[in-house]
């Protein structure tokens, strides 16, 4: 319990910086998405229960400020988590190198299922690709030299509440 | 999941997390005020008399619009006409924008505190920024004319055929653009000669004559019996600091 609400906390820490980093880059029509580093660390790292509650929160967060069914960041979310803890037995789980490719690739399948069921909207389909081209762009960019300093800032969380995998695995 | 559900946890973590950009908000807006305070009084001379050339311009239009009421009400009564619409005009502070390739939101300063109403339109000094899309306590979300989401009902000026506009075209690093739908084929635009596209009140969210934006290239659609167009958006949309949100006074 204590890890999730940890990392629920750091999670609303990133929502709360991603969401004024968009907002001082909306001048320059770049947006940012990140929501792959809402789950590798959780995945990769936390008991199942805990992290599993920690990216469903996360979820959660995402799909309040977003205009999509209500459960869908969740879904994405959860699943994803699902997929990482199945495979983290094949993987060096602690290498940071590991954890930077997790969030990579889950924001790149998180931003092309969400620009799927978004861009049937658009009355110009066409035209809107480019524009989601280069703000996967931007996000993948951002995720790479975020992710590190974000992961390191959960570990060091857990460790100040006393939450570090070891203790509740 | 039940709909009731769905709603509480939407609006419970939406106020969970609406604390954080509001208090960010603040803390701009006193940052612009002390960037200003160190301006010398020279500077400030300058400006006041600036404004005061604005201001009275703004001023004799305020008379002539009184002047245009009152015609326009005395007209009413003479033609058993409906009143028009009046509105309640509630300026807010826009405290986060969300300007993705998905959809074009923004938070501003103003919820159900000060009886914001669901799908109210909202303004600024360019014409239409967007609509009301959600209402909490404290603050409210607009979705913007660029969104996709956002369907309008409007007029080419000096023209009363209603056309259809949708927003949804914003490309990297270049300002928004909307596209227009049935278009009667007597309408010609181009990007030397463009059109101002205004609302045309029908709907009843928007009053009629508001800035869209200007209608720069027209073509005929796949049906021959329309002509569809794009729409340049004023580039101001993506940099506002603050909106107007028109409260009808008369409750739909």
């Amino acid at each position: 319990m204590r890890g999730t609400i940890t990392l629920f906390v750091s999670l609303l820490l990133l929502q709360a910086l991603l969401g004024q980093a968009n907002h001082e880059l909306a001048p320059l029509h770049i947006c940012v998405f990140a929501g792959g580093l809402f789950v590798p660390y959780a995945a990769l790292m936390m008991p199942l229960g805990q992290g599993m509650a920690a990216s469903i929160l996360g979820g959660m967060i995402c799909d309040a400020a977003a205009p999509v069914a209500f459960g869908t960041h969740t879904l994405l979310f959860a699943s994803a988590h699902g997929l990482l803890y199945h495979l983290r037995a094949r993987f060096p789980r602690d290498d940071p190198t590991v954890q930077l490719w997790a969030a990579l690739a889950a924001n790149l399948a998180f931003y092309l299922f969400l620009s799927y069921l978004t861009v049937g909207r658009s009355p110009a389909r066409g035209q809107a690709w480019p524009r989601l081209v280069a703000d996967l762009a931007w996000s993948e960019i951002a995720v790479a030299c975020v992710a590190p300093w974000f992961f390191a800032l959960q570990a060091r969380i857990l460790q100040v509440a006393k939450a570090e995998p070891w203790r509740t695995a | 999941m039940p709909v009731v559900a769905k709603s509480l946890l939407r609006a419970s973590f939406f106020e969970l997390t609406a604390p954080v950009p509001v208090a960010v908000s603040h803390v701009r807006d006193l940052q612009q005020f002390w960037s200003l305070r160190v301006h010398t009084a020279d500077q400030l001379i300058e400006a006041g008399r600036d404004l005061a050339r604005v201001n009275a311009s703004y001023a004799l239009s305020v008379q002539q619009n009184s002047e245009l009421q009152s015609e326009v009400s005395r007209l009413e009564a003479l033609l058993n006409l409906p009143a028009s619409d009046a509105y309640r005009y509630e300026n807010a502070r826009v405290v986060r924008r969300d300007f993705s390739g998905w959809w074009q939101r923004m938070v501003v300063r103003k919820g159900s505190d000060y009886r914001i109403p669901l799908g109210a339109a909202v303004v600024f000094s360019g014409g239409v920024v967007g609509r009301v899309d959600e209402v909490h306590a404290t603050t409210s979300v607009v979705e913007l004319i660029s969104s996709p989401g956002v369907r309008l009902a409007a007029v080419v000026e000096g023209d009363t055929h209603p056309i259809s506009y949708q927003g949804g075209v914003n490309p990297v690093f270049g300002a928004a653009r909307g596209v227009v739908e049935f278009v009667p084929l007597d309408i010609f635009a181009s990007a030397a000669s463009p059109k101002r596209l205004v609302t045309s009140g029908l709907g009843g969210v928007f009053p009629a004559g508001l800035t869209i934006g200007s209608l720069s290239k027209v073509g005929l659609s796949a049906d021959g019996m329309f002509k569809t167009g794009d729409v340049q958006l004023d580039p101001r949309l993506s940099d506002l600091t603050e909106v107007t949100i028109l409260v009808p006074l008369a409750p739909r």
